[in-house]
């Protein structure tokens, strides 16, 4: 039992006090967010006996510390009052870790492809559909650092590529991406793929054109606007994201808090989005059901109502935009003869016309935030930087800045502002990047936010990059890159004389692009091919992009290493910094993300150069002391208590909300646009882009293009006339926790099908199902000219006709690779085109499908002509099972 | 000892499935014998988050209800237990299935009204929600599944404290409450919606203020609304039965008869007032 010390209790709502951890032996503290990098959240209590976890359950944050020196924070409006919560408050995932630590699918032991042969027949053709075998750490290592000299004799060392970004568990010294750039950053560099915002491309690739930089384009400054919004706002819109369902993995669950609170105070929810997600469920006042993709037709005639009543602040938009007169003429049709009329928009968007024009006037006469949680079906789709411009648009006719007025990704910004301070994504690590290891420690983190690798390829066009061997985009897509980047033009590879070269060797440690990104079922067809020499995955489970390696190593879990967390997100009651102990022994022979690299680093002579001679607890230290944390506490009190909560800072109160400054003086406080304004003609796009009619300098409805053409008045309709709305998981955090037993069995985790298998749910409309003969619990076909999906048909009421809502991230689980998926990864038929043609980011949310009922003759059939599919070892509870794929040890 | 209940507001039960979890991991794979041994990994759930449907597009809602044993004070699985002590109550109020001294008659199983025992064939005992009472014995204030609930929705308080919610909650099968006296309340149990959107159809307009006038076919009882700035009308908290409804803006009325909603809520969409 760690030590205890007795505080007042404080809180009615939490106990006050350490709770006792009934059966362990040891308590250590964890951050079980799975945002992955270093900003983490969740702080959660690992109870522990004998080497194995017992519980997990919430951190007390007033459990070691007496929680009036937190300063704690308060909001009042209409005599209620939301105050802190003294705990944290987790989603189920992260209370369940337990059985993602245990899960049967974990990688036990490093593994080789039983037919790849470094010296002899590589059989790239047989990725994704041989088996592997057991090898030694010794083997794989002693094999990879062979294969890295070779390609480096061979082509250079940009021919590797390294998949080193995204989400995942929330460790800095043990980062679970990017630790391979440690090593081939000092070994000549790298081909960088680089990450694109899948969550924000609408932001990213259109907001920015109009405000400025933003937060990866979302509105900002954003400070401070969870008070503002409570206090001055009537009514708050929420348009795509789900708060409820996307801030789980990111910050727990106190949006939900204040979702509540809001609807306590009066201020009204509108909800739009083609399925009731699971905030509509609960918090909507009004839920105005849209088609996927359609959002902007409906903005525009939003726009055209204010117009024609004149109902739009017209002062301000003299004194903060540009260019209105030009998205005026469009939205009244005297641009191209047809008005944006809400007739006009009933029509592309489903929403009736009465009802498009009573919330143009509803809004014209309340103070309204627009609210998301990332964008959901909204700003994810085809051409999604159209509806994301037109919304700044929508807010500044309506005096963005002002009081109660903001873009609100809801409470992931905005929060009291802790005494330490810092504002950005690094703001409160740049002490520590100024540190001699700061590069040590912060590097593998950068492979996410900046392309900072010396080749370079956008995630999306990875595929096309193997396939074509050249690929040109415009802005590497990095979070982030100034603006202008977007106007550049980049070529892969880069000059030869600069190092340039195809990769011919792949390094993931980032294993779902097929399930998390655009057309999917390119992926295994593209690592097929046989220039791509080497392929490599590290990994806690095997899954995905796993079972295209020809060498896996086995990392593990945060819950097996010691390291150190800010958890400095926002989105919680408090903020605070955690000293993560181990809590288990690595499972089998698996080691950290970055105890992996060190052992290839070994084999290369490289190891002293990636570790910089330091210990974990020196590294620790380091960052304790370099977060500004040393001047409140003693490193001897950190290590003790395992914890400390940043206090509150004391003039929180005053800190300007939002864009305040902008509102009340444009002039002294200018966006940092090329015109200082809200730019609602970009002049930029229009002279780097002077054809582009995807994204022209005005914002448009745009139906189809020469990137895609997915919808319902596409002829392709007549073929696949359901469009698909496909949000960021309830259960998972893109591929994460698919495999955990307590969340599978929610109504909406999976659902099982008469064959027994859990399968993906797919939301269909009483009505569509009805058409095609399909009931609840059907196993049903969705599908395109891309391939085939199947899920579980889950027949109700809380989707749209038209629409079928089905999650991404689920695990694949192939019968036909590359065409008939029996684990409802719905990106692996999604579109392949980026959001446009100079917009590097992904569509895949808002495309055309058919969906039918699959027969249990059907699935006979496959399975008489795809035994090996149906064989391969799998358990309902769990899913996929590490022995499917690895032959038996004789 | 103070005796403990359970109160759970389902009008902040956000429908996370954290109860429902953190019962599975302390009861999973952990042994607290002799209060409780080890729940099954899937398929059993000794507190189960239940979620319907309400309406149709576009007026929908979703309940979540949190299920669990509510610890009857005159418990039947205790009445059905043919072994002595092996069921029994504790001071606090909990009602405890002995592991030592349950010999699998599944009894109780079939005794108990809300279907929250479970038998486990493996290790051959009847099982259900113990309150954490391994927990609270070691010092906790509240079992694991109102740790985790981030809305405080779920709460486990003395009675005495609870005193004024217990005054306003209800109980889940509340034809058998004083029969068996449970620990469990709620607040804020959905009952039953009707609503709709009115609009001029040759103007296409919402109609903002429409009176609304819902009568309850049996007794006659009024509601009155008026239509809001979107058209729509709600009429939520309505009992089970038969209702009329007449909407009315000057001098176009429409008027649904025997609206019933025993089976459902009722959304009659939008309504095109001539």
């Amino acid at each position: 039992m760690p030590v205890q010390k007795k505080v007042k209790a404080h809180s009615k709502t939490s106990p006050g006090k350490d709770l006792p951890a009934v059966g362990a032996d040891k308590t250590v503290i964890k951050s079980l967010g799975l945002s992955g990098g270093i900003f983490g959240a969740v702080p959660c209590s690992i109870d522990v006996r004998n080497d194995k976890i017992v519980r997990i359950r919430p951190l007390h944050f007033d459990s070691r510390y007496d929680p009036q020196t937190f300063n704690p924070w308060k909001i009042e409006k209409n005599g209620h009052t939301l105050e802190p919560l003294y705990k944290a408050v987790p989603s189920p995932f992260s209370l369940a870790y337990k059985k993602r630590v245990y899960s049967p699918n974990r990688i036990k032991y490093p593994l080789k492809r039983v037919d790849w042969d470094p010296d002899g027949e590589r059989n790239p053709q047989n990725r994704g559909r041989s088996k592997y075998k057991r090898i030694s750490w010794e083997e794989a290592a002693t094999i990879l650092a062979n294969e890295v000299r070779r390609i480096h004799k061979n082509y250079g060392p940009l021919a590797i590529l390294c998949q080193a970004d995204g989400h995942g568990e929330c460790k800095l010294i043990h980062a679970p991406h990017g630790c391979s750039t440690l090593l081939f950053d000092k070994m000549g560099g790298f081909t960088q793929q680089v990450r694109n915002p899948d969550s924000w491309e609408g932001w990213y690739w259109g907001a920015k054109h109009v405000w400025g930089p933003g937060l990866i384009g979302m509105m900002a400054p954003n400070d401070n606007i969870v008070k503002d919004i409570s206090e001055h706002s009537d009514m708050v819109v929420v348009w795509g994201g789900d708060p409820e369902t996307t801030a789980w993995g990111f910050r727990g669950q106190f949006a939900s808090r204040l979702l509540y609170f809001w609807s306590q105070i009066g201020i009204k929810q509108v909800y739009i989005c083609p399925d009731v997600n699971y905030s509509v469920a609960i918090h909507a006042d009004k839920w105005i059901p849209i088609l996927p993709n359609t959002d902007s037709a409906l903005q525009l005639a939003i726009m055209y109502v204010w117009i024609s009543e004149g109902t739009y602040d017209k002062e301000y938009v003299k004194t903060h935009t540009v260019g209105f007169d030009k998205v005026k003429a469009y939205v009244l049709g005297e641009e191209d003869g047809v008005p944006k009329t809400p007739k006009w928009a009933a029509k592309k968007c489903g929403v009736p016309p009465w009802t498009i024009k009573a919330l143009a006037r509803d809004w014209a006469k309340k103070i309204v935030t627009i609210g998301h949680y990332f964008a959901g079906g909204m700003a994810r789709g085809p051409y999604s930087h159209e509806p994301a411009r037109l919304e700044c648009i929508l807010l500044g006719m309506q005096g963005l800045g002002k009081p109660g007025v903001h873009q609100s990704q809801i409470a992931y910004v905005g929060m009291p502002r802790n005494v330490i301070g810092g504002t950005g994504h690094m703001g409160m690590f740049q002490n520590l990047s100024k540190h001699p290891l700061g590069k040590r420690l912060l590097t593998p983190h950068q492979t996410t936010p900046t392309a900072w690798g010396k080749q370079l390829v956008p995630k999306t066009l990875i595929e096309k990059a193997i396939r074509e061997g050249k690929v040109e985009f415009w802005g590497t897509g990095a979070h982030e890159i100034p603006v202008p980047d977007q106007y550049k033009k980049y070529t892969y590879p880069i000059p030869e004389e600069e190092g340039g070269t195809e990769f011919h060797m792949i390094w993931t440690d980032t294993p779902c692009r097929q399930t998390c990104w655009n057309c999917g079922n390119d992926v295994a067809e593209a690592a097929r091919d046989p220039k791509i020499e080497c392929f490599v995955a590290q990994h806690p489970w095997l899954e995905n992009d796993c079972l295209l390696a020809d060498i896996i190593l086995p990392s593990n879990t945060t819950l097996e290493v010691d390291d150190i967390m800010p958890c400095i997100r926002h989105g919680d009651s408090f903020q605070s910094i955690l000293l993560m102990q181990q809590a288990i022994p690595p499972i089998g022979e698996s080691r950290s993300d970055f105890e992996v690299v060190c052992e290839i680093a070994k084999k290369l002579d490289m190891e002293e150069d990636v570790t910089e001679g330091k210990t974990v607890e020196e590294l620790q230290k380091i960052v304790f002391e370099n977060m500004g944390l040393g001047d409140r506490i003693t490193w001897q009190e950190f290590k003790e208590k395992q914890y400390y909560v940043i206090p509150v800072a004391e003039d929180w109160e005053k800190d300007p909300a939002g864009m305040y400054n902008f509102y009340k003086d444009p002039v002294k406080y200018p966006l940092p646009t090329p015109t200082g304004k809200l730019e609602f003609w970009s002049e930029s796009l229009e002279k780097a882009f002077p054809n582009d009619e995807e994204r022209p300098p005005i914002p448009k409805y745009i139906e189809k293009g020469i990137t895609h053409d997915e919808s319902i008045f596409s002829k392709r309709a007549t073929a696949y006339p359901i469009l698909v709305m496909s949000n960021h998981g309830r259960w998972r955090v893109h591929a994460q926790c698919d495999d955990i037993v307590w969340t599978r069995e929610a109504l909406t985790g999976k659902v099982k099908g008469p064959d027994g298998y859990m399968y993906e749910p797919c939301w269909i409309n009483p009505q569509d199902a009805a058409e095609r003969g399909i009931k609840q619990g059907d196993i049903v076909k969705v599908f395109n000219e891309r391939g085939a999906v199947l899920c579980g048909a889950l027949v109700w009421e809380r989707i749209m006709p038209g629409v079928v809502s089905i999650d991404h991230g689920a695990r694949v689980d192939f019968i036909i690779p590359g065409k008939l998926d029996r684990g409802g990864a719905i990106n692996l038929i999604t579109p392949e085109g980026i959001v446009s043609k100079h917009a590097a980011g992904q569509a895949t949310s808002g495309f055309l499908v058919e969906i039918e009922k699959v027969s249990l003759g059907q699935m006979e059939a496959w399975k008489e002509q795809y035994p090996d599919a149906f064989n391969r070892e799998y358990d309902p509870a769990s899913g996929l099972r590490f022995n499917a794929w690895v032959q038996e040890e004789k | 000892m103070s005796k403990k209940v359970f109160v759970i507001d389902i009008a902040k039960c956000n429908g996370c499935h954290t109860c429902q979890v953190a019962c599975k991991d302390e009861h999973v794979g952990n042994d607290w014998s002799p209060i409780a041994k080890p729940q099954p990994d899937s398929g059993q759930f000794w507190l189960e988050l239940t979620e319907k449907v309400r309406g149709t597009v576009p007026k929908v809602k979703v309940a979540y209800r949190p299920h669990l044993c509510v610890h009857c004070d005159k418990a039947p699985c205790m009445d059905a237990c043919p072994i002595k002590g092996a069921i029994y109550k504790r001071d606090d109020g909990l009602v405890i299935i002995d592991t030592e001294k349950c010999n699998g008659c599944k009894n109780c199983v079939d005794a108990c009204p809300y279907k929250v025992i479970f038998f486990n064939e493996d290790l051959n005992i009847a099982q259900k929600c113990t309150g954490c009472a391994h927990l609270l014995d070691e010092g906790w204030t509240e079992p694991r599944c109102a740790d985790a609930c981030p809305t405080l929705a779920l709460r486990f308080m003395d009675e005495d404290e609870a005193k004024d919610l217990i005054a306003q909650a209800e109980v889940w099968m509340p034809e058998i409450k004083s029969k068996v006296k449970p620990r469990v309340y709620y607040l804020n149990l959905p009952k039953k919606f009707i609503a709709g959107t009115v609009y001029d159809p040759v103007e296409e307009e919402v109609i903002i203020g429409a009176g609304c006038i819902l009568t309850e076919a049996r007794g006659g009882k009024e509601y009155r609304i008026k239509t809001d700035s979107y058209g729509d009308f709600w009429f939520e908290a309505l009992k089970n039965g038969k209702y009329n409804l007449e909407i009315k803006n000057g001098k176009k009325v429409k008027t649904f008869k025997g609206l019933d909603t025993t089976e459902a809520d009722i959304n009659l969409g939008d309504i095109a007032l001539t």
